[in-house]
């Protein structure tokens, strides 16, 4: 009987639960059929998300760089950015969508000048960190075991191999292909690794929402923990 | 070139006064937004090589700054003495030209909620096939924006936070936005599962590859593989360091390269289509 | 057998999941090198030192990055580190601030004092760059509309240079992001959902990132080495049970398959 209480969206806690739950099992639904409930709660999940944004959107940004600055702090030369920035909203003008690409154009120069320190500061370290790999004991590195040393070769074997695989510029043939062909292979343990971990992930959100409905709906305890 | 960053610094000519402020303030924005909406029946004016020119000086500009701040050295000591030696004179502007970004990233962002109420608003007016879920969304739009804004306000203090606001934010995000979000995501476990019996078939050698170390690693890393073997964790964690890692360090470098050939394509607008 | 209704595998998935969860289990993890790293990275930290919290998930990710930013921001009060948050995300800021609210105020800790939330920017990579450059008038204020100037927790910090790590909560790929244009005196941690984990041992190899824990299984062993109770636990064993399912039908499929081609054959 307490429990039957305690369950029951007798107060505004208990309703607030109730509301995640029938959304949860709303989009649920569809696992059965495609059905009105759960198109209705689709759509209002993305009128949700989109009115969201507005708010961090609106304050965070728009407030704490533009509004801020000009009206309260008097810095007027910020003024002309929003209207710079609103050249993007002609994207939907057939006659004036070119001017968009004028604002694009800035995002996307932008993008593009930053990517240089980026392929120094996130390619070149893995280049160098491959290269600086011992592959045989020598003075320089005593504390080297062997395991370590079979490591380091597979490592720079399996990464030659897969980076032959990836030459497509001239036609791969003789032991090139076959280089290339091993490549396939152990380009297949990376994408084996990535799917067996995109499960996991996946059932972990799974678990996660069965979680919510086992322990903060029914109030059943979970085991385990 | 410390002496320019210096005289732009100097708060005189770039700040308004305090008395009437906000006036000014206004009227400045005001005469931006028409000069800068006003300058558009000018640019239309212009032949496509002309627009085109436009838009390529723009992107070279925008991308020779990130570029130029980043090559160019950072000691310029001994052509101005009293210059910062660990930065160039473009260093102190990536400060500003950031919350330009920041700002125009935000209206792009905008952009697709903008877009999206359009298309729903359109389907509304017009009655288009299933219009009513359109509404839907344009309420749940409307009310969720009000809430945020005033939401997010209310957290820096400028409007006042009042237990209906508190309470209806709550309802709204925590148990209705953050629960179809998560159910949303969580429909991908059942697909899997139902394409794991369906499709996953092991055809060839690559195939049975892939499978066995995605099982070898699904085993391996949970709890459970360390019960039926210790040494199974142990395996795992290995092909996922010694055999993963070099495979994916040769995705990268081919990701990185051909990032670097795109990004000059772009930065040089030589790319087709965008510019 | 091939030709079952899909509906009847969902409900053999989530009466697994649910028999599972309910189940009184409690297998132990076996730490990885990864996470191992990660904690003892942590464990470095002085009293008063600063790290950044990148946390970039939204409710779709709920259930891998909760328990693990949940067990960071568990470390690091007990390590009396300051922290800063700041999200990428817009549903991120909210969440993520209301979840580091709740659990500071169970430790005492003081908003503004010892940690604070920046708040959202939309484009990470000019953020940082301006962090680097000038962190208080790139940040300018945080959630609360106070100045960072005036929050005693970053008093005196002039740039980004000034944190000891970075700490990126995510389920997208913005750790190559921080790498890139983060000062290198600064140690990067990760805590990526699974599906970006694979991604990342090249990093790990190389050093650029310090350590790292995987999605809601990765948060079950950091949560052991801390000896504490979250959801890490009762959901990595059940992620344990449900990949067993998935194995069994991966090869059951592929043996419905086989029957399905022999008896074509002898039909031939």
């Amino acid at each position: 009987m307490d429990w039957l209480q305690a369950f029951l969206p007798l107060n505004l806690e208990r309703l607030s639960v109730w509301i995640g739950v029938l959304c949860t099992l709303a989009i649920y639904s569809l696992l059965y059929r495609e059905n009105p409930i759960y198109r209705f709660f689709e759509h209002m999940y993305i009128g949700l998300a989109a009115g969201y944004s507005l708010g961090p959107l609106g304050v965070d940004i728009l407030y704490r760089y533009w509004i801020e600055p000009i009206w309260i702090q008097g810095y007027w030369a910020w003024a002309f950015v929003v209207p710079y920035g609103m050249y993007l909203y002609f994207i939907f003008s057939e006659r004036y969508g070119w001017i968009s690409r004028i604002v694009i154009g800035t995002l996307i120069g932008a993008s593009a000048g930053l990517f240089f320190q980026e392929f120094s500061s996130r390619y070149l370290p893995q280049l160098n960190s491959t290269l600086q790999k011992p592959l045989w004991v020598s003075d320089a590195n005593p504390d080297l075991t062997y395991g370590m040393i079979i490591n380091n070769i597979l490592f720079v074997i399996i990464l030659l191999s897969v980076l032959t695989y990836f030459t497509f510029s001239y036609e791969q043939r003789g032991p090139v292909k076959r280089v290339a062909i091993w490549g396939r292979w152990f380009l297949m343990i990376g994408l084996g690794a990535i799917f067996g971990n995109t499960v996991m992930a996946r059932m972990a959100l799974l678990i996660g929402r069965i979680y919510y409905l086992l322990n903060d709906w029914l109030m059943i305890r979970v085991g385990g923990g | 070139m410390g002496m320019i960053t210096n005289l732009m610094a100097q708060q005189t000519i770039w700040r308004l006064p305090e008395e009437s402020r906000a006036l000014f303030a206004t009227l400045i924005v005001a005469g931006a937004f028409v000069l800068i909406l006003g300058l558009i029946p000018v640019l239309q004016t212009l032949p496509p090589r002309g627009r085109r020119a436009i838009i390529v000086t723009v992107t070279f500009l925008a991308g020779l700054f990130f570029a130029a701040e980043f090559f160019l050295p950072v000691d310029w000591t001994a052509i101005f003495p009293k210059d910062d030696p660990k930065r160039n004179f473009l260093t102190p502007a990536i400060q500003p030209a950031q919350n330009v970004l920041q700002i125009i990233g935000a209206l792009a962002l905008g952009l697709g909620t903008f877009g999206l109420v359009r298309l729903h608003l359109r389907n509304a007016v017009q009655k288009r096939p299933q219009w009513g879920y359109s509404i839907v969304l344009l309420v749940s739009f409307v009310v969720m924006a009000t809430l945020s804004i005033l939401n997010t306000l209310a957290e820096k203090e400028i409007v006042e936070r009042g237990p209906v606001l508190e309470r209806a934010f709550s309802i709204l995000f925590d148990y209705t936005l953050v629960q179809l979000d998560a159910a949303m995501f969580s429909l991908i476990a059942f697909y899997i599962f139902s394409a794991a019996y369906r499709a996953f078939r092991i055809r060839s050698v690559e195939a049975s590859i892939l499978m066995f170390t995605a099982m070898l690693v699904m085993i391996g890393v949970v709890p459970l593989g360390a019960q039926i073997s210790p040494a199974l964790p142990t395996i795992a964690n290995w092909v996922l360091a010694q055999l993963n890692a070099p495979a994916q360090r040769a995705i990268e470098f081919g990701v990185g390269i051909g990032g670097l050939a795109m990004a000059i394509r772009l930065w040089l607008s030589l790319e087709r289509g965008v510019t | 057998m091939l030709s079952v209704d899909r509906r009847w595998l969902y409900l053999i998935l989530f009466v697994n999941i649910v028999i599972f969860l309910l189940a009184p289990l409690r297998m132990p993890a076996s730490i990885s090198p990864p996470v191992q790293k990660f904690y003892d990275e942590i464990e470095k930290l002085q009293p008063g030192d600063l790290v950044m919290i990148s946390s970039n998930w939204s409710a779709s990710t709920l259930a891998e990055n909760q328990p693990q930013l949940e067990a960071v921001i568990t470390h690091l009060m007990r390590k009396q580190a300051r922290f800063t948050i700041i999200s990428i995300e817009a549903q991120s800021r909210d969440i993520s601030y209301r979840l580091a609210e709740r659990i500071t105020k169970e430790k005492g800790y003081q908003y503004g004092e010892q940690w604070a939330h920046f708040g959202f920017v939309p484009n990470l990579a000019v953020a940082i760059k301006g962090m680097v450059t000038d962190l208080p008038n790139t940040i300018k204020q945080d959630v609360r509309g106070i100045e960072v100037t005036k929050l005693p927790v970053v008093q005196g910090v002039k740039s980004l240079s000034d944190y000891k790590m970075i700490i990126d909560v995510t389920p997208s790929g913005t750790v190559p992001v921080w790498i890139s244009y983060s000062p290198k005196n600064v140690k990067i941690l990760y805590c990526p959902t699974s599906v970006m984990a694979a991604e990342a041992y090249t990093y790990l190899d190389s050093g650029q990132i310090k350590g790292m824990i995987t999605g809601a299984k990765g948060a079950q062993e950091y949560e052991q080495l801390l000896g504490i109770k979250g959801l890490g636990a009762p959901f990595a064993n059940t992620i344990s049970f449900s990949h067993l399912l998935i194995i069994f039908f991966i090869l059951l499929g592929n043996f419905a398959m086989l029957m399905n081609r022999l008896q074509a054959r002898r039909e031939a």
